[in-house]
């Protein structure tokens, strides 16, 4: 591939008298001083702050205190790893992120499938469908609140319009076994066209002339979207799922705005527990430790993401 | 395409499809259009109940959202003079006389000073290593790409902790500049990993023929790449300043008072006696709409936009 | 299956980190399962190998 390596291109393409003439900065001196700025700015605000990190896990410091800090080894980590409430707070996190993708996954599938008809018109619905994806997720989140209203919701209301059940008996969000349920509702709402975009680019990567060939040998609608359609969108799926999970495992404006954890601490979101633990109980050593655990699961998660990226890339 | 094409769907499939395509949108659209008009709804017609859908339009949520007001009895009233401007007129008209501007207008303006100032900063920095990434050989390019995407990646309250420290100790918490700067950070690795998929497509037989012309490096550069990638820039563009704009967890922990941006802000207008929500829904308007107007002329883009720039068309 | 033993023995990219993608997987899903508090208290230590196993594996020729 010639972009891969353009120097050698250019060299190559390039008479020697020429090249002479091609005057100013070395192409590695340039190289430097066009890459440099951003990886000094990463390095100043993400590197430094994450060694930090790492440094303060192994500390009781509390930042709301002048008291100097000690260093205490593992025990933030180990104090983490068997604390009952944490184990909780991810079990919340990994119901939100199960029946999110879940839903996310289907009904972004089935939209994918349905626009890929080619209906007329297509083109603007999909970007009315787009529009939740972009907007801002605290101002959004906060105004669900208002649509989970018992009785003056709009929710609670087209819920008794459909079935019946009273608006003023339930509340989404005042709930114990409804408010998981209730931050599901508002992610998928936010994020399926998400899932819907990406699905859709599968489906087009899909050249017409494989269906052909399946309807030369007679395979069946139904097996030719499980035997052609799905193995090759696949891969796009896998994609959006990884992202949608990485995006959900740190889900923290949304809900917070939503429900704020609660009640009780049914919604209570790993980032929204560490949120607590670092900003209302300036436990900034533990919190450090926390954020540790959570920097690497996603560190490992973003590597699989990559891998990920980088086989769509080739098709 | 031809009638007789056996991947072309039928009339009747089509119709279906798009039937269940559009009541989806219809139902997706309907929490938005709720907000639009709850802006334009009296505290009593939005909290009514059942829900109003018809309802007489009034800029109290408006007037409520920029000002701040005091209650006055009747008695009181008849001491005033007769309001001068429509907007007091209207909250002379719910019992109430404006005291003075709310903090709305100033959060709004920090919104995009921050949002435009990170942007610009995060496209010239992202522009340049692009280029860089796309055209020469940079040792460990692979690393330093992926090293660029996963500080996206990261949980933003995690990263908070440290920088929260830093700021501290740097005098940046609250500023307007320190905001800039940590949305610069956070957006680079969006710009750089865009900006390389648009520039990769540029052919290099441009920048060949302008080195052979006798221009530096520097100037086939700023003269050939930077035009053929102008709509690629303006796209990426478009999305840095969306995410600096919608950004929620940074900013209620970085800044309370003078750098506090829109987002933190909404939640917290409230009336009087509980949250207003005329108020709510009319700040959340305004705050919205640039975002779906940037979002309609994105279209094209929005994929790429979403996926790093992985995947394209 | 022998395929892949033999990749990992050859020091070849794709199995180990086929392998590192496995253990960060397993490492995501002992944080999150509601079963053993055991398995919660090492998921860490499971995920970190993974992670770094993942980030050396992946400058192996491929």
């Amino acid at each position: 591939m010639s972009i891969k390596k353009p120097v050698e291109h250019i060299a190559k393409a390039t008479p020697p008298s020429i090249a002479r003439r091609v005057r100013g900065l070395s192409d590695r001196a340039i190289a430097w001083l066009f890459v440099g700025p951003s990886i000094v700015l990463l390095l100043a605000v993400n590197i430094f702050p994450l060694i930090w990190t790492i440094n303060l896990s192994f500390t009781n410091f509390k930042a709301n205190r002048l008291r100097d800090a000690e260093y205490i080894g593992l025990r933030n980590y180990e104090r983490i790893l068997t604390d009952a409430d944490t184990w909780q707070s991810m079990q919340a996190t990994a119901h939100f992120l199960f029946w999110t993708i879940f839903f996310q996954v289907l009904i972004g599938f089935a939209l994918a499938y349905l626009i890929n008809k080619k209906f007329k018109g297509n083109d603007l619905w999909t970007t009315i469908i787009v529009l939740p994806m972009m907007l801002s997720p605290a101002v959004v989140g906060n105004f669900w609140t208002f649509l989970y209203q018992p009785q003056i919701g709009l929710f609670n209301y087209v819920v008794q319009f459909f079935t019946g059940v009273e608006a003023s008996s339930f509340s989404m969000i005042g709930s114990v076994t409804l408010a998981p349920w209730a931050i599901v509702i508002v992610d998928t709402w936010m994020w399926t066209p998400f899932v819907m975009l990406i699905c859709l680019a599968g489906l087009r990567s899909i050249p017409d002339s494989i269906y052909e060939a399946a309807e030369c040998d007679r395979a069946s609608k139904w097996r030719q979207f499980w035997t052609l359609t799905v193995p090759m969108v696949l891969p796009f799926l896998m994609l959006a799922v990884l992202f949608r999970g990485i995006e959900n495992f740190k889900m923290f404006d949304l809900v917070v705005q939503l429900t704020g954890g609660g009640p009780g601490s049914t919604t209570l979101l790993t980032s929204i527990d560490l949120k607590r633990e670092a900003f209302e109980k300036w436990r900034t050593g533990y919190a450090s430790a926390y954020a540790v655990i959570l920097f690497v699961t996603v560190f490992g998660l973003a590597s699989i993401y990559v891998k990920a990226l980088n086989k769509v890339k080739e098709r | 395409m031809s009638g007789f094409s056996v991947t072309e769907p039928s009339k009747r499939q089509k119709w279906f499809a798009g039937l269940l395509v559009i009541t989806y949108a219809v139902v997706t659209l309907l929490p938005l259009l709720w907000i639009i008009a709850t802006g334009f709804k009296s505290p009593a017609d939005s909290i009514s109940y059942p829900p109003k859908v018809l309802f007489e339009p009034t800029l109290e949520g408006y007037v409520n959202l920029f000002s701040t007001r005091t209650r006055i009895t009747p008695s009181m009233r008849e001491t005033l003079v007769e309001p001068t401007t429509w907007y007091e007129q209207i909250a002379r008209d719910s019992g109430t006389v404006i005291a003075g501007p709310s903090r709305y207008g100033q959060r709004f303006l920090n919104s995009v000073i921050i949002g435009f100032g990170s942007t610009f900063l995060s496209i010239f920095f992202g522009t340049l290593a692009a280029y860089a990434f796309s055209r020469f050989k940079v040792p460990i390019k692979e690393d330093l790409l992926f090293f660029i995407l996963s500080t996206r990646m990261m949980p933003p309250i995690a990263v908070a902790i440290p920088i929260f420290l830093m700021f501290r100790q740097l005098g940046l918490n609250d500023t307007q500049l320190g905001m800039i700067l940590l949305y610069t950070a956070v957006n680079l690795s969006l710009s750089v990993w865009l900006l390389k998929g648009f520039i990769d497509e540029i052919p290099l037989e441009y920048e060949e023929a302008a080195l052979i012309d006798g221009y530096t490096r520097f100037q086939a550069f700023y003269k050939v790449v930077l035009p053929q990638a102008a709509t690629g820039i303006a796209s990426t563009a478009i999305f840095c300043l969306i995410f600096a704009w919608n950004e929620y967890a940074f900013a209620v922990l970085l800044t309370s008072g003078t750098a506090q941006t829109a987002p933190p802000f909404i939640p917290t207008i409230i009336g009087i006696g509980g949250q207003d929500w005329p108020a709510v829904a009319a700040g959340a308007t305004i705050f919205l709409i640039p975002v779906m107007i940037f979002t309609i002329l994105l279209r094209k883009h929005l994929l790429s936009g979403i996926t790093f720039g992985a995947v394209r068309k | 299956m022998r395929g892949f033993i033999k990749g990992l023995l050859r020091r070849r990219r794709g199995a180990w980190e086929m392998l590192a993608t496995i253990l960060i997987a397993l490492g995501v899903f002992m944080l999150m399962q509601p079963f053993w508090m055991v398995a919660f208290t090492y998921s860490f230590v499971v995920t970190l190998t993974g992670t770094v196993m993942f980030i050396i594996v992946s400058h192996f020729p491929e």
